[in-house]
């Protein structure tokens, strides 16, 4: 009798919950399809169907080829360049070095700070000829390289991943070191024994134990990377001309500058179908590892 | 001693809200006695009514710009403490905003029916421009405000949608040149270039003699309008003063010959170096502060940007100001000058008339706070007998007052996104790729075709 009654009690406790997973998310992606047909400005209220014209005009500007490709290359730099570093700042922390404490807060530090202010302190440090960067190759001599890094087609891209990369790494470090504890002293002792190497303990040893903390960051860097936005915003407007922007930020300026709401929320379902497919192969691939790991 | 920690968390407690009680009852008798103080105050106000609520109300106001570098700011600091003094009752809640968050959060405001009681509009179709503030019904008609007799009536129509003015326009807004008077003589030039062939000549000069001639802060695009207006005051509209008219009706196009000029006199300052190198890698405040360190000798902006670029600096030196001179020898230089942004009411404001009272107190020739907002305004005032603040602009606006030759920034008549695909366009000349002035006017046009459905 009592676990009838509860069974049906529970379901009660759960419908606040419910109720505002529906009204604040399944409801907004209700109105984003809806919008993704019309005209909606944002602005003024009244608003055309106007069919499937938002989709046909995105496809044919380069505005969303060039989105995509900047997510897919922001994402997979953050992605590996970002996790590969971690790692091996985490496996220097593991060590006995004097100071350990010390370098632990330092590496984790940026992360605290919130993006715009990181985002603006280092577009003054890339600032062409006055900033940080230019100022100290000019110290040390070096005048002949371009310093113009938000300014230029080539570099803008990869100078605002350098900053993506300064400043998430500290969650990742942090996670990569909780996971080096886990690894178990006797297995390491064992293998020294037999006589392996350090590459050889770490490659199959540490690693293999470390695949759960290896998906966690994974997931994390490539939600974060396909999210990407602050940095372009606060660096470089998205620019020079349009060459870093991504999917979210050609959908903010979409929405709010240009005020084609239903556009945006055109971009919004190729980006929801783009990050599903994404997440779909990761999640595989990954769960795949850890199986045989 | 579960029982002590238990029994002093609740002292704590009780002793907070007395403190918190405390508190909120000395700024209640704060009001109080100047409510008796106000209420004798009606000799000076221009409005009909006595009835200023006697109820605390709050306005809350939002508008784009930059805090003043020095001094006291007078819309962040000086308004709302002028608006207190004479209604005791109205507290005024001010925010200022960089100009690109400015317009993203009002619009988002007003579209969710949280919009502030003033804000800034634009002229005509600009971004949030008075025409469609007005259309969807978020401005408030001011038409029987009591001070439209003393306004200019091109300053009144810039900011009215059939036949009612909906905001107040803070001006006149020249765009132009501003100049290092110390760089310009070491250089060797004496006197200011009046067409575009002696422009080039005068920026070759200051590059023969190791100074930049000019910076930009091209990493916030918008600065690159400021530069192609001016050219477009001389090259476009001088022989067809209708042409945003005709482009609405497609009788014209932007691939038009007169913008394609416009476009490539503007990309032969990048060609030829005259702007300063790794001008997209810098911000506007950042370029900004080169002008007033002495390293440029020239920047093109507005009005609006005086006190940034009087602020102290690295180099002490005089500023001037010119029209850049896109014209041909022989030919008047046409300035670039519009109407400036304005204040409008909400029009579901819940203290619209509290907000109206205000307005006319701001207005009043005769009240203080017309007077500081006279003195702390860089647009040039539209309002009669009101004499220029700043010297500085006196040539130009001389100029302009004698001759009648300007031609208003021409986003105002485009709908809003065409002049950030001109941007886009054009920031990839100023990046050195393969892109022509034809590339950058057929994507304004592309855009202009698809954003101009009315």
């Amino acid at each position: 009798m009592n676990s009838a009654v509860m069974k049906k009690t529970m379901y009660f406790f759960v419908l606040p919950a419910l109720v505002f997973y529906c009204i604040f998310w399944i409801f907004p992606i209700f109105k984003l399809f809806q919008y993704s047909v019309t005209d909606y400005n944002g602005y003024v209220q009244s608003f055309n169907y106007v069919g499937l014209d938002n989709f046909k005009q995105l496809f044919q500007e380069e505005v969303l080829s060039i989105s995509i490709k900047n997510t897919l290359i922001y994402t997979a730099i953050t992605v590996i360049l970002g996790n590969i570093i971690a790692l091996m700042i985490a496996v220097l922390l593991n060590a006995s070095i004097s100071g350990k404490a010390f370098y632990r807060s330092a590496f984790y530090i940026p992360t605290l700070f919130s993006a715009i202010v990181v985002g603006f302190i280092w577009s003054y440090v890339y600032m062409p000829q006055e900033g940080l960067i230019a100022s100290f190759l000019e110290k040390i001599g070096i005048t002949t390289w371009d310093t113009n890094f938000l300014g230029s087609y080539s570099k803008s891209l990869y100078s605002i991943i350098v900053v993506d990369i300064w400043k998430n790494i500290g969650t990742s470090v942090i996670i990569f070191l909780a996971g080096l504890q886990t690894v178990p002293h006797e297995l390491v002792e064992a293998g020294k024994i037999d006589g392996a190497g350090k590459w050889k303990l770490f490659r199959f040893i540490t690693l293999p134990m470390l695949a759960t903390s290896v998906t966690i960051n994974i997931t994390l860097s490539v939600i974060n990377g396909l999210k990407a936005f602050d940095f372009p915003f606060i660096m470089t407007n998205g620019g020079p001309g349009i060459s870093t922007n991504t999917l979210i930020y050609a959908m903010y300026k979409m929405a709010f500058t240009d005020q084609l709401f239903g556009k945006a929320a055109a971009l919004g379902i190729i980006s929801f179908a783009i990050i599903i497919v994404i997440t779909i192969i990761c999640v595989f691939t990954l769960n795949k590892k850890e199986v045989s790991a | 001693m579960k029982r002590f920690s238990r029994q002093s968390f609740v002292m704590l407690l009780i002793a907070m809200l007395l403190v918190l009680g405390a508190c909120s009852s000395n700024s209640n008798s704060g009001t109080g006695s100047s409510n008796t103080g106000g209420s004798s105050n009606t000799g000076s106000s221009n409005s009909s009514d006595t009835s200023s609520d006697e109820k605390p109300v709050t306005l809350t106001m939002l508008v784009s710009g930059a805090k003043a570098a020095e001094g006291e700011d007078f819309e962040l600091e000086i308004f709302p403490r002028l608006v207190k003094e004479k209604f005791p009752n109205v507290t005024l809640e001010v925010q200022k905003l960089p100009d690109e968050q400015y317009y993203t959060t009002v619009k988002t405001k007003l579209g969710a029916g949280e919009g502030p009681d003033i804000f800034l509009v634009f002229p005509k179709l600009a971004n949030m421009g008075a025409i469609e503030v007005a259309k969807a019904g978020y401005a408030a008609d001011l038409s029987d405000l009591s001070f439209w007799d003393r306004v200019s009536p091109a300053a009144k129509n810039d900011m009215s949608y059939e036949g009612k003015p909906y905001a107040v326009a803070k001006g006149m807004d020249i765009l132009g040149t501003y100049y290092n008077k110390t760089l310009f003589e070491q250089a060797g030039i004496t006197e200011i270039p009046q067409d575009w062939p002696s422009f080039l000549e005068a920026a070759d000069k200051l590059k023969a003699a190791g100074i930049t001639p000019i910076a930009m802060g091209d990493k916030d695009m918008w600065v690159i309008q400021f530069g192609m207006y001016q050219l477009a005051a001389n090259s476009v509209y001088p022989t067809d003063p209708e042409f945003d008219t005709k482009l609405q009706t497609s009788e014209t196009q932007l691939t038009d010959e007169k913008w394609i000029k416009t476009i490539n006199q503007y990309k032969e300052l990048y060609d030829k170096g005259y702007v300063v190198n790794g001008s997209l890698g810098m911000a506007s405040a950042q370029a900004a502060q080169q002008f007033v360190d002495g390293k440029a000798a020239m920047i093109f902006t507005g009005t609006w940007d005086l006190p940034s670029l009087t602020a102290t600096g690295a180099a002490e030196f005089e500023r001037g100001f010119f029209s850049l001179p896109g014209n041909e020898p022989g030919q008047p230089v046409y300035a670039s000058a519009s109407t400036a942004a304005g204040y409008a009411i909400n029009a579901n404001s819940k203290n619209l008339d509290v907000a109206k009272e205000v307005f006319e107190y701001l207005f009043d020739a005769e009240s203080p706070l017309f007077e500081a907002w006279v003195a702390s305004n860089p647009s040039i005032s539209v309002f009669n007998g009101v004499e220029l603040q700043n010297d500085i602009f006196a040539d130009v606006l001389g100029n302009i007052q004698e001759t009648g030759n300007a031609f208003y920034f021409s986003n105002q008549m485009w709908p809003a996104g065409v002049s950030d695909a001109m941007q886009s366009k054009f920031a990839e000349i100023i990046g050195g790729r393969a892109v022509t002035a034809e590339d950058v006017a057929k994507a304004m046009q592309d855009k202009y075709t698809e954003l101009y459905k009315q």
